[in-house]
C-alpha cells in the first residue's frame, strides 16, 4: 500500500486536530508541537469524531468529546473508560506542502513524524517543521525545487551583527514571537502620561504591543492597566479614546468592571425563575480583566505582562535614566495634543532610525542646514548596557562653522537657505542638559522626543510585520506662558507625520520596508563603525547602536 | 418698510459673496493640485493663521497641529520646505471642496465661512487613489484690495490616523 495525501500542512498550522477522509477511511490528524500524528478518526467507544475532541499536547492525549474516553495519540492506546479498544495509528510523512499517511503501514512509536529539518530533497525520510516554532537550525535554507524553502530557517547570516536578514522585519512568525517574548514578555511598555488621567475615573485607551488596554485612575489614586477585552466574550468594550467613568460596562452583555478591572456585575447571573444563568460555582473574582503590572516615573506610566519586573530605573540603566530625567525634570506636564499615523514598515525600523545618527546628518536638510545635527557637532549615540535602549543627542551649533568638506558630503545641506520666520528654529534653554536635541528609544515601544523645545512621547503600536501605528503625545509644562506654548507649537512643524523631519523619516522607513517585501531571503548592512561592534558610539557615522539592539533582540527572541 | 429692490440687492449680494468664496476655494484647490505652492501661499493675508489639526485635538481644545503657521512667512516657509528640501515619494493630489457655507461677519469685517474638503492622493506604485484626508475648513476671509484672502484657515480632519505622512498642504 502506498502513501496517500491526507491533508496539506497549512490545514494544521493553526489547529491541533483535523478530521480527514483518506480513501474512505476516517482519519484524525494531530499536531503535537512539531509532531504530526495520525490515528483512526473515531472513538472506539461510540464512534464520535476525535477531531471534535480535546487535545492535550503536553501528554499527547485526546479526549473524546462524547464520553471523555482518553487515548494516547502516539500509540493509540485507550487510557480510560469507557473506551477499551485502542485507536489505529498510521505512519506519517511530509512531502512538500502535503501530509501523507500510509493506511497499511506501521507507525514507528519512537520516531516523531516531524522534526526541524527543511531539506526534503536530501533526506530519505522527508521531514519538515511547521515553522510554528522558529529555530536557529544551522543547515542554511536549502531549496528543494528552486523555489523558496517551504519552511524558513531563521539562520542569522554571518557570525556578527553587521548583516541583518530581512525576515527579521517581514516574517509573520517572527512578529508573533515578538509579541509573546518582547511586548508581552519581560519589558516595561509605555502606556500613558499621568497628566492624561489626572482624576479618579479618568481613563484612556492604549496598547501594549498590539494588545488594546485601558489605563484608568481608581478612587484610591492608583493608575491601573488592564486588557480592553471582556472576559465573557472577548469584546473590546471600551471604545472611547479617553473619558471619565465610574465603571466599565461591556456593551454586548453588560458585564461590568470597576476601575481596577475587577468583575463586579453579571446580568442574570442566577438566571430567571430558577432557569439559566451562570454555573453556581462561577467565581467572579477569578474572572476580572487581565491586569498588568504598572509603574510610573516622573509622570510617565508603563505596564508589563511580567509580574516580576525590576524598577524602571533599573530597567533603563543609569545613563538612559539620566536623559529621561533631564526631559521629565519634575515639572508637571501639560498635554498639548496628539499626532496619530500609520506607517507601512516594521516597528523595529522606528527604533533603528533613531539609533542611526548617520541618516540624521544626510537625510534631513532642516537638521543639517540649521546646525541641529551635523558632523562636527558635539553629539552622542548612546546604547545602554543591555543594548535595547538608546539616546541620540546633539548640541546645536552655528551652521556657519561647518567646514566646506563636510558640506560637500551632505547633499542635504542648502547653502543660503533662510526662513522668513527664523524664530521657529530658536532654542530656549530650559533643561539641565548639555544637549539641545535628544531622542531616547526606550525598549520596546517608547520614543522620548526632546527636539529643542518641541517635546513629545511617541508610542509604537505594531500591527503585523509590515505595519505599525504611532501615537505622539505632545506636551509642554504647567507654568509655560502663552509665548512658550506658541513656540513649542511652532517648532512642532519639525515633527509628526507632516513635520519637516518627521515626514521624511516616515517616508524613508516605508522605502526600506518596500525594499524588503519583494526580495526573498534578502539581507542588508549595518557595518558602519566596526571599531565598536555593539554599543555606545563615539562618532555619528556609526551603526553600533543598531547592532546593540539586535544583540539584545536575538537574546530575547532566542533566534 | 424696505423696498423690494433693496431686499433683492441683499440677497444678490449674499449670492455673489457665496459664489466668490466658491471661486476662491476652486482656485485654492487648483493651486495645490498643480503644485503651485507659492501661489497657494499668496492666497493668505500677511497675518494669516493656518493650521491642520485633528478633530481629536480640536474637539478637546488642544492646539497641536500637523502644520502650524502663525503668519504668511511661515506659510511660505512651508511651501519652500516642501518644494526645495523635503524628501518624499512622488504623488498626485486632488482637493475637492464643497458644502460651502457663509456663517457671518466679524466686527472687523472678516467673513466667517466653512466648507467640507477631501484630499485624494495617488502614489505612483499603487493603482488606487486613496482618500488621504477628510475634513472641514473653518475660515475667515478678508477683502484686501479687490481680492479675497484667507485671514484664517483651520483645517480640521476627521480621519484619526494619518496615512504615513502628510507631505503637501491641505
Amino acid at each position: 500500500m502506498a502513501w496517500q495525501k491526507a491533508a496539506s500542512l497549512d490545514e494544521l498550522r493553526n489547529r491541533d486536530v483535523i478530521a480527514v477522509d483518506v480513501a474512505g477511511t476516517p482519519v484524525a490528524l494531530f499536531r503535537l508541537g512539531d509532531e504530526i500524528r495520525a490515528t483512526s478518526g473515531s472513538c472506539t467507544h461510540e464512534f464520535a469524531s476525535l477531531a471534535d475532541g480535546f487535545v492535550e499536547a503536553e501528554d499527547g492525549s485526546v479526549e473524546c468529546p462524547l464520553h471523555q474516553a482518553l487515548f494516547d495519540i502516539r500509540t493509540g492506546r485507550a487510557l480510560c473508560a469507557p473506551a477499551t479498544a485502542d485507536l489505529k495509528v498510521y505512519p506519517v510523512k511530509i512531502d512538500g506542502p502535503d501530509i501523507l499517511i500510509d493506511l497499511d503501514g506501521v507507525a514507528q512509536p519512537k520516531a516523531p513524524s516531524v522534526v526541524n529539518i527543511t531539506d526534503t530533497a536530501k533526506t530519505a525520510t522527508p521531514r519538515e517543521s511547521l515553522a510554528a516554532t522558529p529555530s536557529a537550525a544551522s543547515n542554511g535554507g536549502a531549496h528543494s525545487n528552486g523555489g523558496p524553502p517551504l519552511v524558513r530557517d531563521y539562520v542569522w547570516p554571518g557570525d556578527d551583527l553587521s548583516v541583518i536578514p530581512d525576515w527579521v522585519y517581514t516574517d509573520r512568525f517572527v512578529y508573533e514571537r515578538e509579541i509573546e517574548r518582547i511586548f508581552h514578555g519581560h519589558t516595561w511598555n509605555y502606556v500613558a502620561l499621568e497628566a492624561e488621567v489626572p482624576n479618579p475615573g479618568d481613563f484612556i485607551r492604549s496598547n501594549v504591543g498590539p494588545t488594546p488596554v485601558v489605563v484608568a485612575r481608581a478612587h484610591d489614586g492608583s493608575v491601573n492597566v488592564f486588557e480592553n477585552r471582556c472576559t465573557h466574550r472577548a469584546s473590546e468594550f471600551c471604545r472611547e479614546l479617553s473619558g471619565s467613568a465610574k465603571e466599565f460596562v461591556c456593551p454586548y452583555h453588560q458585564w461590568t468592571y470597576d476601575l481596577k478591572g475587577n468583575l463586579i456585575g453579571i446580568p442574570f447571573r442566577r438566571g430567571v425563575g430558577g432557569k439559566g444563568g451562570m454555573p453556581p460555582d462561577f467565581d467572579a473574582d477569578a474572572h476580572g480583566l487581565r491586569r498588568l503590572a504598572v509603574t510610573s516615573h516622573r509622570g510617565v506610566v508603563f505596564a508589563s505582562y511580567a509580574q516580576d519586573m525590576e524598577s524602571l530605573a533599573d530597567y533603563l540603566g543609569p545613563e538612559v535614566l539620566r536623559e529621561f530625567e533631564a526631559t521629565f525634570d519634575g515639572r508637571k506636564l501639560k498635554i498639548l495634543g496628539y499626532y496619530r499615523h500609520s506607517l507601512p514598515g516594521n516597528w523595529k525600523l522606528y527604533h533603528e532610525n533613531l539609533k542611526d545618527p548617520y541618516h540624521a546628518t544626510l537625510l534631513h536638510t532642516f537638521l543639517v542646514t540649521f546646525g541641529l545635527m551635523v558632523v562636527g557637532n558635539r553629539s552622542m549615540m548612546l546604547a545602554d548596557e543591555s543594548g535595547r535602549h538608546g539616546v541620540m543627542a546633539s548640541a546645536k551649533s552655528d551652521a556657519k562653522a561647518i567646514s566646506g568638506d563636510v558640506k560637500k558630503e551632505m547633499r542635504a545641506f542648502k547653502e543660503g537657505l533662510t526662513l522668513r520666520e527664523a524664530r521657529f528654529m530658536n532654542f530656549v534653554e530650559e533643561f539641565d542638559s548639555p544637549w539641545s536635541v535628544t531622542m531616547s528609544t526606550i525598549w520596546p515601544n517608547l520614543i522620548v522626543q526632546r527636539e529643542m523645545n518641541t517635546l513629545g512621547v511617541r508610542q509604537i503600536v505594531p500591527d503585523g510585520p509590515h505595519e505599525f501605528i504611532m501615537k505622539w503625545t505632545m506636551f509642554g509644562f504647567e507654568g509655560d506662558d502663552e509665548d512658550m506654548t506658541r513656540h513649542r507649537l511652532r517648532q512642532g512643524n519639525l515633527m509628526g507625520p507632516a513635520g519637516f523631519l518627521g515626514l521624511e523619516d516616515n517616508e524613508a522607513i516605508k522605502f526600506v520596508q518596500d525594499g524588503m517585501r519583494h526580495v526573498p531571503d534578502g539581507s542588508h548592512l549595518v557595518k558602519l563603525d566596526p571599531q565598536t561592534p555593539a554599543g555606545t558610539a563615539d562618532t555619528l557615522i556609526s551603526e553600533s547602536a543598531i547592532r546593540a539592539m539586535y544583540k539584545h533582540w536575538r537574546e530575547a527572541m532566542a533566534l | 418698510m424696505q423696498s423690494p429692490s433693496a431686499v433683492n440687492d441683499r440677497r444678490l449680494e449674499k449670492l455673489l459673496l457665496h459664489r466668490e468664496i466658491e471661486d476662491f476655494n476652486n482656485a485654492y484647490a487648483a493651486a495645490l493640485d498643480d503644485g503651485r505652492l507659492n501661489d497657494w501661499a499668496e492666497m493668505f493675508t500677511d497675518d494669516a493663521f493656518y493650521v491642520i489639526i485633528s478633530r481629536e485635538n480640536a474637539d478637546r481644545g488642544m492646539p497641536v497641529g500637523l502644520v502650524y503657521c502663525e503668519n504668511k512667512g511661515m506659510i511660505h516657509d512651508r511651501a519652500f520646505a516642501v518644494e526645495k528640501t523635503a524628501m518624499f515619494a512622488p504623488r498626485y493630489l486632488r482637493h475637492i471642496i464643497g458644502n460651502t457655507q457663509i456663517l457671518g461677519e466679524d466686527d472687523n469685517g472678516d467673513i466667517r465661512a466653512r466648507a467640507n474638503y477631501v484630499v485624494i492622493q495617488v502614489l505612483f506604485d499603487r493603482p488606487e487613489a486613496k482618500l488621504h484626508q477628510v475634513g472641514v475648513y473653518h475660515d475667515k476671509f478678508r477683502r484686501v484690495g479687490d481680492q479675497l484672502k484667507l485671514a484664517e484657515r483651520r483645517c480640521v480632519y476627521d480621519n484619526l490616523l494619518v496615512d504615513n505622512a502628510l507631505c503637501l498642504p491641505v
